[in-house]
């Protein structure tokens, strides 16, 4: 039934009818209902972190809230966050990742698995490839990929670095969001993230 | 939120837009490409003399814009009457159109239900017998190893392809052909286009992509011949001349010599699932996928890659490459069975050097899905929402000679290993991003027999 909810909102959303649900209306800052948990990561890593404005419908960027799939914290201080509607009744995946790796500036490397017959022959690829134009936005300038592995494998994803750090967000091409509107999608994050620094 | 075929033509476009529906753009989106001076009739009804142009520094064909096939079943009894009265309207259309695609190519290709059911004595002792495969070479469909296992098998009695830069030539030909003789059941109408991009204008597919709103239309390269991105028609990448005709390589015997001059057909329908290739293989993926592992001199967003007869993957180097990587590229693996290994001197005269390709291919790129029009919509599994897709139409010697093509693209080689991987793997070639839903064999009679071939006697 939820599904079936979403579908419709996601729909009259795509339509321009009403307006993405999960803007969180800060001005300036991170929303204050999703900021503990961005501030919480942000203090664990000790390294700034990006926090969103605005995501694409039905989503929320509360960390520990309805729509978290992931977070991971490696020991090396990158983190994979991410926030995922699965449309159980067709109606389509939106999902969503946030990365940093603290510390680091180069596209990190993934593992490539083929398997022909008994033999399995592994290999290594960027993990973030074909690089498709720039965005820029509040002094951020990332790199469109449109091939990208592992968790954000089959997403759009803009990759950009600050103070010696390599961050990402990357949406997945998947109804009810064509590669279009994600685009589209991950501009206006983009265009809404803040800063949000460790205390203490 | 995409377009069905309906929402489009319900939309801005919908006033300036006639029965062709979104094909129509087709004439709108992009003008005719200028074409050669035709030649005389030729003998062979598959021959079409294209054109060429150099695209990224090699020699590439220009396909026709428009391409349609209309399949069908009989709905006569008296076969000689239906071959005068069919034979009088391709001639008419002979007299109407030049023999390019300036003008109209009407091919007449007849199934084994026709030869089985309605020609059967004649079909005995005239169908030419491959040697090499040791049977007809009209041989039943058959699903491949990529293959769903739903794929349909068809049994209509003949195709008629059509092709031309002008909709308008197409459009009077089905009508003369299918419409006033009454002499078929027509089963399926399939429509597509190709090129349009050769002069840095972006080209057919991808306007018509986008048009229609089929998912992953914005990642077609803005000049791209087809949907997935890279040039397939460059000449030394198809067969020459009379080289798919029954006779000229010798493998096959035409027996009485009625269908000295023919060829074999297949026919496919396959969807391209586009967001899968460029979402999850990257440029240099791509390049090894659609050709071999390995060729890694190719600049980046290149869609015209050499692929003559020195560039082909012989047999041994696709094993050896195989064996290194766990893969295989989609021309390499068809490559080792679609060229000739060693020089041929045809019938005529005519020398084909080794690593000459056979197959003559026509494919063309749709948005039906799978047609646009079907007599069996339930079990075609007709819809008006557009796909990206792929009529598949190829003429080789012998339906055998297709078949060890297309086991090839599967990794079954000839007399050799099967590539152990998967036959959908993104491991082997393209098969991960194609899914045939439609196959059928046919045979192209010469253009003096192309009408009711065999019924005469």
């Amino acid at each position: 039934m939820r599904a079936s909810i979403v579908a419709a909102v996601a729909a009259l959303a795509l339509a321009g009818l009403v307006p993405a649900a999960s803007s969180a209306g800060a001005a300036g800052g991170c929303p204050a209902a999703w900021k503990s948990g961005w501030q919480a990561l942000a203090n664990r890593i000790q390294a700034p972190v990006y926090c969103p404005t605005w995501m694409p419908n039905p989503l929320d960027a509360k960390i520990g809230g309805d729509y978290i799939d992931i977070k991971s914290v490696s020991k090396d201080r990158s983190y994979l966050i991410s926030f995922l509607e699965h449309g159980d009744a067709g109606s389509g995946d939106v999902h969503v990742n946030f990365r940093g790796y603290i510390g680091r500036t180069a596209i990190p490397t993934c593992t490539t698995v083929v398997l022909t017959g008994k033999k399995t022959i592994r290999g290594h690829t960027p993990c973030f490839a074909d690089a498709a134009g720039t965005r820029t936005a509040r002094g951020i300038s990332a790199t469109v990929y449109r091939v990208n592995q592992d968790a954000d494998q089959w997403h759009i994803l803009f990759a950009w670095r600050h103070k010696g750090s390599l961050y990402t967000i990357s949406e997945h091409v998947i109804r009810p969001y064509t590669y279009r509107q994600v685009v589209k999608n991950l501009e206006r994050m983009l265009a809404g993230l803040v800063l949000v620094r460790p205390e203490g | 939120m995409r377009l069905t075929r309906r929402r489009f033509l319900g939309g801005a476009a919908a006033a300036a837009l006639g029965g062709a529906g979104i094909y129509e753009l087709v004439d709108r989106l992009t003008p005719a490409p200028a074409r050669p001076v035709a030649g005389p009739m030729p003998a062979e009804q598959h021959v079409f003399h294209l054109g060429t142009v150099e695209s990224e520094g090699v020699e590439v064909l220009v396909p026709p814009l428009h391409s349609e096939i209309v399949t069908a079943t009989l709905a006569v009894d008296d076969l000689r009457a239906a071959q005068h009265d069919l034979e009088d309207a391709l001639a008419g259309l002979d007299a109407a159109y030049a023999p390019d695609p300036s003008g109209l190519g009407v091919t007449v290709a007849w199934g084994l239900p026709y030869f089985s059911e309605r020609v059967t004595g004649p079909a005995k002792t005239h169908l030419p017998f491959d040697r090499r495969a040791g049977r007809s070479v009209l041989v039943p469909e058959r699903r491949f190893p990529s293959d769903p296992h739903d794929t349909i098998l068809e049994r209509n009695d003949v195709a008629v392809l059509l092709r031309s830069d002008d909709l308008d030539h197409i459009t009077a030909a089905r009508k003369a052909l299918f419409d006033e003789l009454g002499i078929f059941h027509v089963t399926s109408m399939r429509r597509g286009f190709a090129g349009g991009g050769f002069s840095g204008k972006q080209s057919l597919p991808k306007k018509m992509a986008m048009a229609a709103g089929v998912p992953g239309a914005d990642l077609i390269p803005d000049t791209a011949e087809l949907f997935l991105g890279f040039t397939s028609t460059q000449k030394a990448g198809l067969g020459p001349g009379l080289i798919a005709n029954h006779e000229t390589l010798g493998f096959v015997d035409v027996r009485s010599g009625y269908f000295h001059g023919g060829t074999h057909m297949h026919l496919s329908h396959i969807t391209e699932d586009l967001e899968a290739w460029y979402l999850n293989f990257d440029f240099d993926e791509r390049v090894l996928t659609a050709f071999r592992p390995g060729l890694t001199q190719v600049k980046q967003g290149a869609q015209t890659v050499a692929q003559g007869p020195h560039d082909v993957s012989s047999r041994a180097r696709l094993a050896r490459q195989f064996e290194q990587t766990g893969r295989f590229g989609h021309s390499a693996s068809i490559q080792s069975t679609s060229r000739l290994l060693q020089e041929v001197v045809g019938p005529d005269g005519t020398v084909y050097p080794r690593g000459t390709s056979i197959p003559q291919r026509a494919d063309f790129n749709t948005l039906d899905n799978p047609f646009a029009y079907s007599a069996d919509p339930d079990r075609d599994e007709l819809s008006d929402e557009p796909v990206a897709g792929v009529h598949f139409v190829v003429f080789n010697p012998s339906g055998d000679d297709f078949e060890r093509n297309r086991l090839a693209m599967d990794g079954v080689l000839p007399d050799g290993p099967k590539l152990q991987v998967g036959p959908r793997s993104r491991a082997s070639g393209f098969n991960s991003v194609l899914t045939t839903t439609h196959r059928q064999n046919f045979l192209v009679p010469p253009r003096r027999h192309r009408s009711f071939p065999l019924a005469e006697l």
